[in-house]
């Protein structure tokens, strides 16, 4: 220990120095080459797969490939319309999205308005919906000539159109509604980690309210804003359900919307297909890279050894047009679809035309008299929860590895672990698929497949929520403990992971909603007793009826958000938080 | 001498080639020699062995809902056999089958699907085994693999125009496929986006009966295009768009039964006719279950349920129409004649279909 002791205190985002003797360095130096081996097999493995079939010029049944070229690459040049629409649209919903994450985050974790537990609560509601279920409620709020908002605004005398969702700008704004949220709880877990005495000093020093927000709060929070927008830039760069019920009607086609075209139909074009998703991840490396860049240079750490308490901002009368805000983003983001989803599920046909309505309860009676949609509810909540809890220990552990050790190829962990989120879930699903029907383990068709695959999709998602709260945890508390004597195991329980906490919980919470509706991974890796509800409801929508969709739809919100509280509730009595 | 050994010896190697072709089609014939009847079809398979092995898979591209109705008559008829299925669209399905037969890793039993092209591309490929069910006698050579046995049209897809009566005025009202050519329905008419079977077979047999430029000029009406017919019957029913170009008739007769304002037009040039197309999967894991299930659903009641629960037509002429519907018999159907030239102009096809559609 007495090595210890002498260690220089370590830089903020800098690493720990190495004194520890052969046995620790060794210890480094194995870390990564074995977490290397374990993201290799989830990721690189079916990745080498994606990679050998976009060079396929031949047989798309064949694999490997038995003619191998470059032209998936060269011709999508005449796809270059597809790829600035997908740059626009992702680019636009981003933005979008980080606003709303940002500014919710900030009402409910800084300032003290009225309801502020129950909207944070809410605010995750928009998250258990999955984007196809948004779209389509959005279809029917705000489509061309039959929208309710159109019709609603035409008996308010409006003689055209007030609001278009089939256009680029209806694809972006349904896109950050439901991406909001996701922001929403990665900038908020970053908020809530942080020491506020900073903001305090800054207005003992005279600085008013906005000013603290804008010149402390938010370079402090910057590591959680560049995760959360490098995640969702991510998930518009591969988002597809809005670009597919919103873009096609307006013949607005982007790449997840061309891939699935490509594959859906025979003979398929995987080659393109692949190229195409291969493509959208070099794209994200350089917004990992760039944002690495960004951190780099600064100091994020904002728990340090001093005990803070938070201590939100008391706006007086001004608190009500931030509740007036966070009410109208649950009002966009969840009430009126849900709303709209409800009508359309008691419709006997769906439609938006008032006289033409009939209604009926037939939906309902399907969902739950058709074994098969129960049993998959069931095997996606058991893999949610599972994959959850393996998940949120795998993503504690990568992300130490990535930002808190000096371990080398540290960086390229990460952007390994991203790979899977640039990449159209479709085309990865493929990938996965060749890469686990040939090992020689009987899991193809079985639940564990479908948790691997889960697993493999879903790191990113981890990765990036907690990696903004552990580059706020300064590192001189776990020096501080193991200068005092705690091992490597105790400083872990006692300092590190409580103050990880509400990032692991924000991580398990959203492994386990994006698990229930995980759709494109699925696809090819269900098996006849391994169904799940996400392809499920898609199904519904393709070939039975948009009424019986909706129907599934608001059955699988509910029970996730029961879940999810029921859970809540008992980890909380086990920690001994008030639930 | 040297002749009359020549001809000898021909005279045997014919005779040889003879029986063994006798050989051949007695051995095929034996298996179904003695068919044993069940309740409404007959099958060769043997059912004791089929209830042993004790489950059925069932790919298929067929709407789930209605496949789990299928699924639930048949185990009413076999309860020993737990029947379940996968439901994928064409491109997706194939490219599940053809990784796990790469991998030796079969789930399959028996495939439906709805692309002639696959299924004769698999059948080259030794994806189906060969299986001469006894209710092959009911179908239509046409409707039959050559050889017999691979795979069999165990439903059709009918495919004309519909319309919402509200909003097409009477004298703009379709008739035929040209009709569906009118300026007025511009921006209003919607199509399948797949390129999928029906959509070839549409484009195929149009272009062979109005020319190229039939296409041209449905393409400069920038139809909508959805990815299945519930979307292109909702949209029509919400006022979004007037017309469905290639409207699934069972598509219209499950709209129609819930009491939604559409009218279906049976051109009268001819409707458009896809396939469901239906065959047991080489090394299946249940070749016994597999066998019985085609016999099944090629009989009577397999093609009763299938008609209750999709709405598809029987391609047998002894069976009941779909609910709501008219038999094909009393339609004008219009058959790809050559299939040899409809295969190839597949690539000509997506590629111009995509363009026209707004996907490339």
């Amino acid at each position: 220990m007495s090595a210890s002791a002498t260690t220089p205190p370590a830089q903020a985002g800098g690493a720990v120095s190495d004194t520890r003797g052969p046995d620790r360095r060794l210890g480094r130096y194995l870390v990564v080459p074995g977490i290397l081996a374990t993201i290799g097999l989830l990721v690189i493995y079916p990745v080498f797969f994606l990679i050998t079939e976009s060079f396929n010029l031949g047989d798309s049944g064949v694999f490997p490939p038995e003619e191998m070229g470059l032209d998936n690459y060269r011709n999508m040049i005449e796809d270059v319309q597809v790829l600035w629409n997908t740059a626009f649209v992702a680019g636009i919903a981003t933005v979008m999205a980080i606003l709303f994450g940002l500014l919710l985050a900030w009402i409910l974790t800084r300032t003290a308005i009225p309801g502020r537990a129950r909207l944070e609560r809410l605010m995750e509601l928009p998250y258990y919906m999955t984007p196809l279920v948004g779209a389509l409620a959005w279809g029917v709020l705000a489509a061309p000539k039959t929208g309710l908002i159109n019709q609603l605004a035409r008996v308010f005398g409006a003689t055209g159109d007030v609001v278009n969702i089939y256009s680029p700008w209806g694809i972006a704004w349904v896109m950050a509604l439901f991406e909001g949220t996701v922001a929403f709880v990665m900038i908020s877990a970053s908020m809530k980690s942080m020491d506020p005495s900073m903001e305090e000093s800054a207005r003992v020093l005279g600085a008013g309210k906005l000013r603290v927000a804008l010149t402390v709060t938010l370079p402090m929070i910057l590591p959680g804003i560049l995760s959360a927008s490098i995640f969702v830039f991510a998930e518009m760069l591969s988002a597809f359900a809005a670009a597919f019920v919103l873009g096609i009607p307006s013949r607005f086609v982007v790449v997840t919307t061309a891939i699935w075209q490509s594959t859906s139909a025979y003979p398929p074009e995987y080659g393109r297909a692949a190229a195409m998703g291969l493509c959208l991840f070099v794209v994200l490396a350089v917004a990992i890279g760039s944002a690495r860049f960004v951190l780099r240079k600064g100091s994020y750490a904002t728990i340090t050894g001093k005990a803070f308490r938070p201590r939100p901002l008391r706006l007086g009368a001004r608190a009500w047009p931030m509740v007036l805000t966070c009410w109208a983003y649950l009002a966009f983001a969840v009430f009126l679809p849900m709303g709209a989803l409800l009508l359309t599920s008691f419709q006997k046909f769906a439609t938006v035309i008032v006289g033409d309505m009939r209604f009926t309860f037939d939906n309902y009676v399907s969902v739950f008299h058709q074994g098969a949609i129960a049993s998959a509810l069931k095997n996606s909540l058991i893999l949610g929860l599972i994959v959850a809890s393996i998940g949120s220990l795998l993503v504690g552990v990568l992300v130490w590895v990535i930002f808190r050790s000096r371990a080398p190829g540290r960086g390229l962990v990460e952007y390994v672990v991203m790979f899977p989120q640039a990449v159209p879930r479709l085309v990865f699903g493929l990938g996965l698929l060749w890469a686990w029907l040939i090992i020689p383990i009987p899991i193809y068709g079985t639940m564990w497949l479908l948790g691997i695959a889960y697993l493999t999709v879903l790191l990113p998602l981890g990765v990036r929520t907690l990696a903004g709260v552990v580059l706020q945890i300064d590192k001189s508390l776990e020096e501080c403990a193991r200068v005092c004597g705690a091992s490597w195991s105790h400083q872990m329980r006692t300092v590190t992971l409580p103050l990880m906490r509400p990032g692991i919980v924000a991580a398990w919470l959203l492994i386990f909603i994006s698990s229930v509706r995980e759709l494109g991974a699925s696809l090819f890796l269900m098996g006849p007793h391994s169904k799940v509800i996400g392809p499920a409801i898609v199904d519904a929508w393709l070939t039975a009826s948009s009424e019986l969709s909706a129907a599934m739809a608001l059955v699988q919100t509910g029970v996730v958000f029961i879940a999810v509280i029921f859970l809540l509730r008992i980890t909380r009595r086990y920690s001994g938080e008030p639930a | 001498m040297r002749m009359r050994t020549l001809l000898r010896t021909a005279a045997s190697a014919l005779a040889m080639a003879f029986a063994a072709a006798l050989g051949a089609t007695t051995a095929d014939a034996a298996s179904c020699a003695n068919p044993r009847q069940m309740d409404g079809f007959k099958t060769c398979a043997d059912v004791a062995k089929a209830e042993a092995e004790g489950e059925l898979v069932f790919y298929t591209t067929d709407p789930p809902a209605g496949t789990t109705e299928v699924m639930n008559e048949f185990m009413k008829a076999f309860p020993k056999i737990k029947a379940s299925f996968v439901r994928l669209q064409a491109g997706n399905l194939m490219a599940k089958l053809m990784a796990e037969r790469q991998a030796k890793n079969y789930l399959a039993d028996v495939m439906a699907i709805s692309e002639m092209t696959f299924a004769t591309d698999l059948q080259k490929r030794g994806g189906y085994a060969q299986y001469d069910s006894p209710e092959h006698a009911a179908y239509n050579a046409a409707y039959k693999s050559k050889p017999e046995g691979y795979w069999t049209w165990g439903a059709l897809i009918v495919a004309g125009l519909a319309y919402n009566p509200k909003l097409v005025a009477a004298n703009e009202v379709p008739k035929n496929w040209p009709d569906a050519l009118n300026p007025a329905f511009s921006g209003a008419i919607n199509a399948k986006l797949s390129t999928s079977g029906l959509q070839h077979g549409a484009w195929y047999k149009l272009r062979q009966m109005y020319g190229d430029d039939y296409w041209t000029k449905f393409g400069a009406l920038q139809p909508k295009g959805f990815d299945s017919y519930v979307q292109q019957f909702d949209r029509m029913v919400n006022g979004q768009d007037k017309v469905v170009h290639s409207a699934q008739y069972s598509g219209y007769l499950q709209v129609k039964a819930k009491g939604a304002q559409l009218e279906f037009v049976f051109p009268t040039d001819g409707v458009v006719v896809g396939q469901q197309i239906y065959g047991v999967i080489a090394d299946a894991p249940h070749p016994e279950a597999a066998k019985l299930f085609l016999d099944w659903m090629l009989g009577k009641p397999g093609q009763i349920a299938m008609q209750n629960a999709h709405f598809l037509s029987s391609p047998r002429t002894d069976t009941p129409p779909p609910p709501g519907g008219i038999p094909t018999s009393q339609m004008k159907v219009l058959l790809v004649d050559d299939w040899d030239a409809y295969m190839k102009s597949r690539p000509q096809f997506v590629r111009e279909w995509d363009k026209m559609m707004g996907m490339r």
